[in-house]
């Protein structure tokens, strides 16, 4: 159930702001709006047989050619999209702006509430492109439903909304089974939007991956990256906790800005190419870029994907 | 070489270490906590940097200790001591040098036979005088040398004196010397000159054998006591050698015999070397011999091995049928210390007989004459020359005992013995051999009477001990195999069962006596009854034989052990025969004190260059100190020689190996006197500085990295 505060309802609002000007901003952007778009799409023609319907002969061609032809077009299926976020402890930090532990995080800034707009924006993009939509939540505490399955309809968007508003950072994302647990729910071909920092080790849900793709699903991966946190831009030795738990190690990052670059650099092509070994598509989120960025790239892709298909 | 600091109080400050290490460790538990998402990295990164990190880590940690450790130690300000003999002298004002003349400085370098370069004297002296000039003026210098003119040491100036060229000029005039090193009362001269004052004595010596140097630690010590520092300045031939003859003297066997060589070699090698003696008629005789190394030995038993311990090679020459009597050398040319090449020794006349038989009963037959049984025995193959071919006299005829010829006399049944008395109490007491024969004309009384002091015991008289015509008689006990007198060597292996064989009939009998020191029962018959007996006398021996040299009262002429034991008895009697010339040896610096024959006498005294000597007398002795090794000569003007003198050189000057240190033993007196001090303050704290920059630069580096 949602809890209905003040809060959380100012919280559903700045959501569908921030989705409905970012969605806006992507449809200029491609040139296409819902309400333009036709509902099939023209493939070919073909010479007119007997039983075929007449409003599919193209009266025009045949006033020019003198014969009949039959337009052919490719029915549009529905593709439900699940959106599946991670909302561990560890989204909760970032340099930008961290959010304070035990809290809702800031809708700007640090990693969960960047993730939080990116989600909410997809929701609302796929929303309004009529396709059903799903919410998968990795850890995190104090949403209302974990799993909503995809449906089509503003109610379900507002819900949807309603428990990201909702939702604190917290505990661990466990990819590797919560994505075997996604991909036990997918009922026919869906595409899947990770919305994740991926700070686990990724031999832990590569099999999750292989399980994804068994069951058809369309597999996007937004990558969440704190560039300050990447760059391990923190002025002084201190020692170093993950709210996710586990030891404190003291480090001087001023001595050790370097190699953790390296090994930055490093975790990010392992991370590109698992996910491309599985056909996904990585889409690399910075925290310090516009929301735009990503969710564009996601787009275009999905029709390119959409005409190959 | 040793270590101290001057102020090492200050090594308490050592616990700054502490400082670097604790904030290391502080350094590395930070007490801020940062939130931190990408923990995954953080372990990826900490895996891939641990090692070199904790590398870096380490040697940082290092540098920073070591530099306050090496700050630590410039505080405390070390320095290091390390031994030096070549210090800087004539900074007391007070100098004495002290230039070793002795034998072994004549060393040159080279091996034998191929000798270059000046000898270590010359070198000595060379730098002493470079070091006499180097001198400021007003430096009160002395100089001493360890061997002088008359085998002491002397100053080469009687004070000290500011007058350097004098004092040059007493070094330049330093000559070569026989004498052995007296590096003891050379100090004892440096430290009268300096009057037991303070000051520095820098000594030129080659420290070689093993004597000199601890025989002068007392004067060290005392030196040392008195404030002042003994500078060694030690002269070294590269590879020492040195080859000498250690000792000859002539053989004691019947055929008159050989003369044995020992020769040694101080060096490292081998060497061949070839060995000439020199007899007194100038007769040369020359022989090859290799001498094994002694420094082979002395380098396994480093410390008290005495140069006796050496392996020697040994050589025989044998002596011309006739040879004069007198001072013979044996010479072994190595080249590099001629002054001890040459050994002297004597050598009685060879070639007379050197026995003499006074027949007091020529027997008409053979059987019936002892002088025929002597000679048998005493030359057995007779004309071939081999053997001993004794002069045979009648008892008128004593006067052809000559001491110088002669070694043992028998006297063969003599009836009167009183003529001869003198001139065989003389003889005997001169070293010679008397062997007394008994016979019928053997008269106990006169014996007695005229032979007394020389006799073992008085005689008694003559008895059967069977009847005379009857077969066998008493026979003798069968002597001891390790009877001490020596008498019987020849027989210990097989020829003892001889004398069992021997028997007497008619014996002359002694008063009884016990055998003591002197006198001692060589052989005895069965019924307790000495039938040879000795008596020590002096220098020389008188031997009765109980029984006869024929057969007339027993059988032992014919019996085996005839022959070897008249043969043994003369090379027994006569191994110490001197002759009627006294013969003395010395040791070139050490003083002889000669007895003389006669009270009142005063022979003069001949060095081996036939000059006169300054010799000391007193009544019935003369003294003096032979300064050259050679034959000396002890005579009255116009008369033969009283007494010969073989004087060599020391033998420890031989020996040119180092066995002790002059340096060692001052600086085990005080350890401070001989060193340099190297202040280590200033190189540590530079280094401390080094260190500090190093652990900069390397933390810098791992900031950038």
């Amino acid at each position: 159930m949602i809890t209905w505060d003040p809060e959380v309802l100012a919280r559903i609002r700045r959501l569908a702001l921030v989705a409905r000007h970012e969605v806006e901003g992507v449809l200029v952007g491609l040139h296409r709006s819902r309400s333009l778009g036709p509902a099939v799409d023209f493939v070919d023609y073909k010479e007119y047989c007997p039983g075929d319907p007449l409003r599919d002969v193209d009266w025009r061609v045949a006033a020019r050619s003198d014969r009949l032809v039959v337009r052919r077009y490719r029915a549009e299926s529905v593709l439900p999209c699940w959106l599946a976020l991670d909302a561990s402890g560890d989204m909760s930090t970032g340099v930008s702006s961290p959010g304070p532990e035990g809290e809702r995080p800031p809708l700007d800034g640090s990693k969960m509430g960047y993730s939080l707009c990116l989600t909410a924006t997809l929701a609302w993009y796929l929303s309004l492109q009529g396709e059903p939509v799903g919410l998968f939540l990795m850890g995190g505490e104090g949403a209302p439903w974990r799993v909503l399955p995809p449906r089509s309809g503003r109610r379900h968007l507002s819900r949807i909304l309603a428990t990201l508003a909702s939702v604190k950072a917290g505990g661990r994302a466990e990819l590797g089974s919560s994505l075997s647990s996604l991909a036990s729910r997918l009922r026919r071909r869906s595409m899947v939007a990770l919305v994740s920092d991926l700070m686990e080790e990724p031999d832990s849900w590569a099999p999750a991956l292989e399980r994804l793709g068994r069951q058809r699903g369309d597999l996007r991966v937004l990558h969440v990256l704190d560039t300050g946190e990447l760059d391990l831009s923190f002025p002084r030795v201190a020692r170093f906790v993950s709210p996710e738990g586990g030891p404190a190690v003291p480090l001087d990052p001023a001595a050790l800005r370097e190699d953790f670059r390296d090994v930055v650099r490093a975790w990010r092509a392992e991370l590109q190419q698992l996910v491309r070994s599985w056909r996904g598509l990585y889409l690399p989120a910075p925290t310090d870029a516009p929301l735009a960025a990503p969710l564009l790239r996601l787009v275009s892709a999905r029709h390119l994907s959409a005409r190959a298909g | 070489m040793g270590f101290g600091f001057l102020a090492g109080g200050a090594l308490v400050l050592g616990v700054l270490v502490l400082g670097p290490i604790l904030a290391h460790l502080a350094r590395r538990t930070p007490t801020e906590r940062q939130p931190f998402g990408a923990m995954l990295l953080v372990q990826r990164l900490l895996r891939r940097t641990r090692r070199r990190r904790r590398l870096r880590d380490q040697l940082i940690l290092l540098l920073r200790a070591g530099a306050v450790l090496l700050v630590v130690l410039a505080v405390a300000r070390p320095e290091l001591r390390l031994p030096d003999a070549s210090l800087r002298v004539g900074s007391s004002g007070r100098l004495v040098v002290v230039l070793d003349n002795s034998l072994s400085m004549s060393l040159r370098q080279g091996s034998p036979g191929a000798p270059v370069g000046a000898s270590l004297l010359s070198r000595a002296r060379e730098q002493a005088l470079a070091l006499v000039d180097e001198l400021p003026e007003g430096v009160a210098l002395g100089a001493v040398v360890t061997a002088g003119s008359g085998g002491q040491v002397v100053a080469l100036s009687p004070v000290l004196t500011e007058d350097h060229e004098l004092v040059s000029a007493g070094i330049q005039a330093v000559e070569p010397s026989f004498q052995a090193t007296d590096l003891a009362g050379a100090l004892r001269a440096a430290r009268a000159l300096l009057a037991g004052g303070p000051g520095e004595v820098v000594v030129f010596s080659d420290e070689a054998g093993e004597g000199p140097v601890r025989a002068a630690a007392t004067e060290l010590e005392r030196l040392v006591a008195a404030g002042c520092r003994v500078v060694p300045r030690t002269l070294r031939s590269e590879q020492p050698s040195n080859l000498v003859v250690r000792a000859a003297e002539y053989g004691d066997g019947v055929e008159g015999g050989s003369i044995r060589v020992r020769l040694a070699g101080f060096g490292p090698d081998p060497v061949e070397a070839a060995v000439t003696v020199t007899l007194p008629d100038d007769g040369h005789m020359t022989a090859f011999v290799m001498v094994p190394p002694c420094i082979d030995a002395l380098a396994e038993q480093p410390g008290d091995v005495l140069p006796a311990d050496c392996s020697e090679a040994e050589v025989l020459f044998t002596v011309p049928p006739e040879v004069p009597g007198g001072v013979a050398s044996v010479e072994v040319d190595d080249g590099v210390l001629a002054a001890d090449d040459v050994f002297w020794f004597h050598l009685p006349r060879v070639g007379a007989s050197r026995v003499l038989v006074v027949d007091g009963d020529p027997g008409p037959t053979p059987i019936r004459s002892e002088i025929y049984f002597l000679e048998r025995a005493l030359a057995p193959w007779g004309s071939l020359g081999s053997g001993i071919k004794p002069d045979i006299t009648a008892p008128a005829g004593i006067h052809e005992l000559d001491p110088e010829r002669h070694r043992v006399v028998f006297l063969a049944n003599v009836a009167d013995p009183r003529p001869l008395a003198d001139a065989l109490s003389a003889f005997v007491r001169g070293g010679g051999g008397l062997v007394i024969t008994a016979g019928e004309n053997l008269t106990p009384e006169r014996y007695n009477a005229a032979l007394s002091q020389l006799l073992p015991a008085p005689l008694r008289r003559v008895r059967n001990l069977v009847d005379l015509d009857a077969e066998g008689g008493v026979p003798v006990v069968m002597p001891r195999v390790d009877d001490p007198s020596g008498l019987y060597a020849p027989f210990v292996r097989r020829g003892m069962p001889a004398f069992s064989e021997v028997h007497a009939r008619r014996l002359l009998t002694f008063e009884p006596f016990e055998d003591s020191d002197e006198v001692h029962t060589l052989l005895a018959l069965q019924n307790g009854l000495p039938f040879l007996v000795d008596r020590q006398v002096g220098p020389g021996r008188v031997v009765v034989l109980a029984g006869t040299a024929d057969l007339a009262w027993g059988n032992l002429p014919l019996q085996s052990a005839f022959l070897p034991l008249v043969q043994r008895l003369v090379t027994w009697l006569g191994a110490g025969s001197g002759g009627s010339v006294a013969r003395f040896s010395g040791v070139v610096g050490q003083a002889l004190d000669i007895p003389l024959p006669a009270v009142g006498i005063e022979p003069l005294v001949a060095d081996p260059e036939g000059r006169e000597l300054l010799a000391e007398y007193k009544p019935g002795r003369v003294s003096f100190t032979p300064r050259l090794p050679g034959p000396y000569t002890l005579a009255l003007p116009g008369a033969p020689p009283l007494a010969w003198v073989a004087v060599n050189t020391p033998p420890e000057e031989s020996d040119v190996n180092r066995y002790a240190d002059l340096a060692a033993v001052e600086a085990e007196l005080d350890p401070q006197l001989l060193q340099r001090r190297v202040g280590l303050g200033a190189g540590a704290l530079a280094l401390a500085l080094l260190l500090l920059l190093g652990q900069a630069l390397i933390a810098r580096t791992q900031a950038a990295s």
